[in-house]
């Protein structure tokens, strides 16, 4: 399986796996014009990692500053798809949403995203 | 025209008038205005005021690009059209305002005009519920980013947002609206 690494831009963030420790990062901000062109390859990766994923813990940390209204929608599709991973087929997954304590809205988001995923196992960190 | 600039420049700093773009607006543009919004804005706002505003800007800019009636096409697959609209931003009696307009086909008018009726109507918690719930929904076909922008917008200046549609003739009518932060 080819490994994950997007390079962050102004306009889009760093996605990578970290494959020691089975782990997917999201670190910027992300406002492209099209997100969808814009995510097509983390979601074909993930899609086949969740097939090979086992037993082990898969750990999704997202540090966004900022993003834009419609990559609010490919988030929300994202926790979907790794809450179904949890429901349908018992993945052991945890996503940590690292937010900045000066950044009043990045944690309203985190707690927003979180009210509406109930069977995923979904962490409000804060940054130190 | 040439005579006119500097009264055209007096006007706009009797406004507060911070930046002004007029014209066909590109993602790319729209960056490095961007940029320069958020570094004049550091200089007086702590971080978060400075990301609600950029974020108020950004969801306007691409609501131009997406939505102005009036489009350069794109030449290829690869690129995008460019929508051609107004976008500004200043402060004005200690209040940041950011605000676009652009040209609209007459026959969206009255969907878009009864949609930010009902933005406005909404509280907090009536705009946060109406944003969870379309953000579940499928993309609006019509909608090039996911149909979130406005509620965004309205979110974000907790309903302060002010609209018009002046017509222009049979076909097109201009939409302005403005946010106050």
């Amino acid at each position: 399986m080819d490994n994950l690494n997007i390079s962050a831009t102004t306009q889009t963030p760093a996605i990578y796996f970290d494959e020691e420790n089975q782990t997917l990062n999201m670190i910027g901000e992300c406002y492209p014009e099209n997100i969808t062109k814009f995510s097509l390859p983390l979601f074909a990766w993930l899609n086949n990692y969740l097939m090979v994923l086992e037993t082990q813990l898969f750990t999704v940390n997202i540090e966004l500053i900022y993003f834009n209204s419609s990559s609010s929608k490919m988030l929300l599709d994202l926790f979907d798809c790794l809450q179904s991973a949890v429901v349908e087929n018992q993945k052991n997954i945890v996503v940590n949403w690292i937010y900045d304590v000066e950044n009043e809205s990045a944690l309203e988001y985190g707690e927003e995203f979180k009210e509406d995923l109930n069977n995923l196992n979904f962490n409000l960190i804060e940054k130190n | 025209m040439l005579d006119k600039l500097y009264n055209f420049k007096q006007q706009h700093d009797q406004c507060g008038v911070m930046l002004c773009f007029s014209g066909y607006l590109s993602q790319e543009l729209m960056i490095g205005i961007g940029e320069v919004l958020r570094n004049k804005l550091k200089q007086e706002e702590d971080s978060s005021m400075v990301l609600k505003i950029f974020s108020v800007f950004v969801e306007q800019a691409q609501n131009i690009m997406r939505y102005s009636a009036d489009q350069i096409p794109p030449n290829s697959e690869e690129d995008s059209a460019l929508g051609s609209g107004i976008l500004v931003i200043g402060k004005n009696q200690g209040h940041y305002y950011i605000s676009c307009g652009n040209i609209v086909d007459n026959h969206k008018v009255p969907h878009l005009n009864s949609q930010l009726i009902k933005l406005q109507q909404m509280d907090k918690e009536e705009l946060k519920q109406y944003y969870k719930e379309q953000r579940k929904k499928d993309t609006p076909q019509d909608s090039k980013g996911a149909g979130l922008g406005f509620i965004e917008l309205a979110r974000k200046s907790n309903s302060q947002f002010e609209f018009s549609f002046q017509p222009i003739d049979e076909h097109f009518a201009f939409f302005s609206f403005k946010t106050i932060l």
